[in-house]
């Protein structure tokens, strides 16, 4: 994110666990000639509308030469328009009593507004300008490319442990674009030239590549007329979209590293090369990583944490993308605990889900954990607009919103061992150890 | 499981008639949209428990909350009672372990939180009965074991070790004893001793007195009906017995007479946490609390205010700098914050003093008027979307005794501030003169020059009031050469030391509430070694043995550069000191410092490879007593490294010290040796 962080772990699989049951969400979807998705939800249940773009290009669209560009592009995007002038962009908003902001990730970038009810055209008029004729020019560059720095030391560098996904992805994956994180290089950034930057921005930021995500308090039928109006004259792009074909091939053997970083308490990182999201093993992961770390109660927590007291934290985390995942599970030893003794204790509570069947009651305890998170995650109309447009991009069905739970509720507890025999284990595996930098000691 | 039912309308592209619009301008926006703020069903059960129940169907989820209605208590000598009390309750019923309760709460996909004044569970609907009824039994039947209070107590000691050393901790601990007094709540500072002294009976008497019906409001939010609530509050926390309450009546703080600087020393600071503090008469709900809070979101609210732009945009003093202005149910507060260089803390206090008379002394603009009202009552209306935004407008209500239709009127109330208003508000309840100025900062860099905003104090970490910091003082004829032979002569002679051939160090190191063994041996000449371990495990070694140079952390090897062979080979002397002309150090006295109250000679030290690190000798003695490094992190402050020397012990004529104390900031490492042997016939062998 411009203001926070870009791929915050959290953030990230929010959008992709949570999300379905209860009430449906009702929806209208259509596309304008130029290609735009539009998504709209009415709700009139507080007077606030959440405005949002979804263009479907991330870190894996970039060059090899060039990577960083999506997530520069989040920050390029603020920079104005032929109508709105150089640093506008966020008065205007905060004028108008809205906030905002954008994140990237290796598949999408997503811009958000959120407004009263009655500031709607505003994001209207914000969001086409974006995408019709943003300012790409070289003060604008410059000026990102050092703000961009800044947050690249302040979220990765000296942020203890803040390396550890660029460090993860590096060593999980070897042809796919997804071994480089959304961060990307400075080093590129500082290569490019505003020609590259103004072509990216052609190829990618069109209607034909973006979904228009409205939720909250609407009347559809008369913001249909002024989306068409604010949306329509934009010209389709006829540049050819990139997307990734490239097979990643299996890990074929355990990768193991040591970083040092700046921090306290040593880290255990492992991460499982895992099946791309959507799929029905992609479900049967959730919930298993639901079981390793969902609560108090999770296995992870309650050996790691409070029982065996060797970590001050434990977590697993899916990490699944468009194309590939990965399953990392994440502890922080405690004073005097070594790395070593923490991972075997990590492994052993991981294998049991190799070699036995999760018990009927916690099996269902999970589920019901998971069926509270998905009702839940409905609900704010940011997360409902950002739902239905990943739906959307990432399976072609918006309505996903409101049948998600069933592919939950398909997954058995064989499921469970059987993606656990067929992913946890080490030859598929990259296990990072974060250990204090040294210091002489006097 | 409810069958779900969706609709789904999905449209061919279709082509709609596009309006003509003007995109050179942002458009205006649409009618306001009709704010409406609705009402909880309220009802009183027997025992006095008040409940309010928000119906809102959006989500099939309830969510409940239990608030006592209290601001706080004194907890005297056993501060920290309350929110060890609060932490405790959820730690397992009568009936219950924690593990069993936390097991239950999360089967039923809820979750159960406590804390000092409160409790609140949520989940689905379907399940929330079970939880409300676990909620209770949390209320009713807490076990209060006295195994879980020693949990809680070692989280709650280690907090404070660490808050030790974070400067804004201390400013926000200081700043509260000084505005509101020690004999507020608000003002209490729980310490280490006050924290050991909470028995569990003390947790128990504050449950006891406090968790009462009569004292507490039942809030629900969510997909529920009210007189299904009201039952369920009924049926599970009818049996709540109903108490005496107790008054609390605190004395009111009053403002100093007049603006004064207290500053908490903090050598080790780069920064200087800067809060400029003082009560205000700004209760809840008053007459012009809704202009007063226009007033501090345009001097210092976000972004957008002026101490942001003034200290941040303009002079670049700061990475952010804001003001935040309380009201509550007695008395209110302001302050203003900002964490600054230690070069630009008197110009930062001058800035930020300026930006409060500017704010009282001239009306505002209609523009950045508009825009803040614009922001604010944008913002009203954001926050309507949670349904839990209209329980806690009643709880404020009740709590502060507002009028009935204060926030139907808020935005009536916000859309008619002026800026006559505004500026009566900064007269009425900002007072330059009778400010609080607290700065917890490096006092020998900063205090220079901060007597013309008033009276200097110095204070603690924990507020209570202590003697400047007077000048350290050094021998002004003393040199080099003759330092180092003062400080061979204290730590026992060339004779002495000569005799030395080998030393034994066994002791024990405490790091952040662990324990574990240090071992250092020195075999002289040139051989030494040190490990930490614990329970037989190493868990760090370094050493020069035979030439051979070592350092690892957790089995980790780390590079050995020029600067580790150099600490290495200090290591294996007694007196390093007595070597640093011949082998090219730099050691130039540059002046005097307190060291733990004493002074102390100042020695720069540069080595060959060219580290530079600061080393300090007793002026009376010249033992060594500290030495200070910075370890330079890209990007960020340098972390400061300070290693402390203390309790010198004679053994064969030669001084060791038995306790070494190393303070990295936001961590201190301690280390006793409580064995020192020499000459015991130690072999290279023996160096592992």
């Amino acid at each position: 994110m411009r203001k926070k962080c870009i791929f915050s772990l959290v953030g990230l699989f929010a959008l992709n666990i949570l999300s379905a049951q209860s009430q449906a969400i009702q929806f209208e979807k259509y596309t304008l000639p130029n290609g735009l998705k539009v998504i709209l939800h009415e709700d009139h249940s507080a007077p606030v509308v959440a405005v949002t773009a979804l263009y479907h290009v991330g870190s894996k669209n970039e060059d090899t030469a060039r990577t960083g560009f999506a997530h520069f592009f989040e920050h390029l995007l603020f920079e104005g328009s032929d109508n709105i002038k150089r640093g506008e962009f966020d008065k205007y908003i905060a004028n108008a009593g809205g906030v905002n902001n954008a994140n990237t990730s290796q598949d999408r970038t997503f811009y958000y507004e959120l407004f009263p009810s009655n500031q709607v055209d505003l994001g209207l008029w914000l969001e086409s300008e974006r995408m019709m004729h943003a300012k790409i020019e070289q003060v604008g560059v410059n000026t990102q490319r050092e703000v961009v720095k800044e947050e690249k030391r302040q979220r990765m560098d000296n942020r203890p442990y803040g390396s550890f996904l660029t460090e993860v992805l590096k060593r999980a994956f070897n042809v796919h674009p997804y071994r480089w994180a959304p961060i990307g290089s400075i080093d590129h950034l500082n290569a490019a030239t505003l020609e590259e930057f103004v072509q990216f921005y052609k190829t990618y930021y069109v209607p034909n590549n973006c979904v228009l995500s409205i939720a909250g308090d609407i009347n559809k039928a008369e913001l249909k007329q002024k989306i068409a109006s604010y949306f329509g004259p934009i010209a389709k792009s006829a540049t050819p979209i990139i997307r990734p074909t490239i097979k990643e091939p299996a890990l074929g053997g355990e990768v193991r590293d040591t970083i040092y970083d700046n921090i306290q308490l040593s880290g255990v990182f492992q991460a499982y090369r895992a099946p791309k999201q959507g799929g029905s093993e992609y479900y049967a992961f959730n919930i298993l990583s639901t079981i390793l770390s969902g609560g108090e109660s999770s296995r992870m927590t309650k050996t790691l944490v409070d029982t065996k007291q060797q970590a001050a934290f434990a977590g697993s985390q899916p990490f699944f993308n468009e194309d590939e995942g990965l399953f990392i599970t994440i502890a922080l030893a405690n004073a005097g605990v070594k790395p070593d003794s923490l991972e075997l204790s990590i492994d052993s509570v991981v294998n049991d889900l190799k070699n036995n069947l999760v018990g009927e009651r916690e099996f269902q305890k999970v589920k019901n954990q998971i069926t509270t998170g998905l009702v839940s995650s409905k609900a704010t109309m940011a997360g409902i607009a950002e739902s239905l447009a990943d739906n959307e991009v990432y399976f072609g069905d918006a309505n996903l919103i409101n049948t998600e739970l069933d592919k939950y509720n398909k997954v058995t507890r064989e499921d469970i061992l059987k993606v656990a025999q067929k992913y946890l284990n080490k030859d598929n595996r990259v296990v990072l150890y974060y250990l204090p930098k040294p210091t002489t000691a006097k | 499981m409810k069958k779900l039912v969706y609709l789904f309308i999905c449209c061919m592209p279709i082509t709609l008639m596009a309006q003509s619009i003007d995109r050179t301008k942002a458009p205006a926006p649409g009618k306001a949209p009709l704010i409406q703020v609705g009402n909880p069903v309220k009802y009183t059960l027997a025992n006095g428990l008040q409940i309010f129940v928000v119906k809102n169907t959006k989500l099939p989820t309830v969510v409940a909350s239990l608030v006592i209605n209290l601001d706080g208590v004194k907890e005297g000598d056993k501060a920290g009672v309350a929110d060890m009390a609060g932490q405790l309750l959820k730690r397992g019923t009568t009936s219950m372990s924690k593990e069993v309760l936390d097991e239950a709460v999360e089967y039923l996909g809820g979750s159960l939180n406590t804390s000092s004044l409160s409790a609140t569970v949520s989940s689905l609907k379907y399940n929330f009965p079970k939880l409300f009824e676990l909620m209770s039994a949390v209320i009713l039947h807490p076990s209060l074991a006295n195994s879980e209070l020693e949990k809680v107590r070692v989280q709650t000691l280690s907090g404070i070790e660490s808050n030790k050393d974070d400067a804004d901790a201390i400013s926000n601990n200081v700043m509260s004893k000084l505005v509101y007094g020690p004999n507020h709540p608000f003002g209490e500072i729980a310490t280490t001793k006050t924290v050991n002294a909470v028995k569990i009976e003390d947790v128990k008497n504050y449950i006891n007195s406090y968790w009462k019906p009569n004292m507490a409001y039942l809030v629900f939010v969510g997909d529920i009906e009210p007189a299904e609530a009201k039952a369920l509050a009924e049926k599970n926390l009818g049996v709540w017995k109903k108490g005496i309450t107790i008054p609390q009546n605190f004395p009111k703080p009053v403002k100093p007479t007049s603006t004064y600087v207290a500053i908490v020393d903090r050598p080790a600071s780069v920064q200087s946490v800067v809060a400029i503090a003082s009560t205000v008469d700004l209760v809840k709900g008053a007459p012009n609390d809704i202009s007063a809070n226009v007033m501090n979101n345009i001097l210092g609210g976000s972004f957008s205010g002026r101490l942001f732009n003034n200290l941040r945009e303009a002079h670049g003093f700061t990475y952010g700098a804001y003001s935040s202005l309380t009201p509550n149910r007695q008395i209110g507060i302001f302050s203003a914050e900002a964490s600054v260089r230690n070069e630009k803390t008197d110009s930062s206090i001058q800035e930020m003093l300026y930006e409060i008379n500017v704010i009282r002394n001239n009306k505002v603009g209609d523009t950045e008027l508009n825009r803040m009202k614009n922001y604010l009552s944008g913002g009203f209306a954001r926050s309507l979307e949670s349904p839990a935004t209209i329980a806690n407008f009643a709880l404020n209500i009740a709590k502060y005794n507002l009028p009935a239709d204060y926030y139907q009127k808020y935005l009536t109330k916000l859309a008619a501030v002026n800026a006559d208003n505004v500026q009566a508000a900064a007269k009425d309840l900002l007072f330059p003169n009778q400010m609080h100025i607290v700065i917890v900062g490096n006092a020998k860099q900063i205090a220079k020059g901060l007597e013309k905003y008033g009276p200097v104090k110095y204070f603690d970490i924990e507020g209570n009031e202590v003697a400047a910091p007077t000048e350290a003082k050094a021998d002004a004829n003393l040199t080099s050469a003759v330092l180092i032979e003062k400080i061979t002569n204290a730590m026992g002679g060339g004779d002495a030391l000569s005799k030395i051939k080998d030393v034994q160090l066994i002791g024990k190191v405490n790091i952040m509430g662990q324990s574990l063994d240090m071992t250092q041996k020195l075999l002289i000449p040139g051989n030494a070694i040190q490990t930490m371990s614990m329970g037989g495990m190493v868990i760090s070694k370094q050493a020069v043995v035979n030439g051979k140079y070592e350092m690892s952390q957790q089995g980790q090897q780390a590079p050995i550069t020029d600067e580790i062979k150099e600490g290495l080979d200090e290591s294996t002397h007694l007196v390093p000191e007595q070597t640093y002309i011949s082998k090219g150090y730099k050691f130039t006295i540059v002046g005097a410092e307190k060291v733990d109250g004493k002074d102390a000679v100042d020695v720069e030290l540069i080595t060959p490879s060219g580290k530079k690190s600061h080393r300090y000798y007793d002026a009376t003695t010249y033992l060594l007593v500290k030495t200070m490094k910075s370890q330079e992190v890209p990007g960020r402050a340098a972390v400061v490294q300070q290693e402390f020397f203390k309790n010198y012990q004679t053994i064969e004529g030669v001084a060791f010290a038995k306790e070494t104390t190393i303070d990295l900031g936001q961590f201190k490492m301690n280390i006793n040796y409580n064995e020192i042997k020499v000459n015991q016939g130690l072999k290279l062998e023996d160096l592992k």
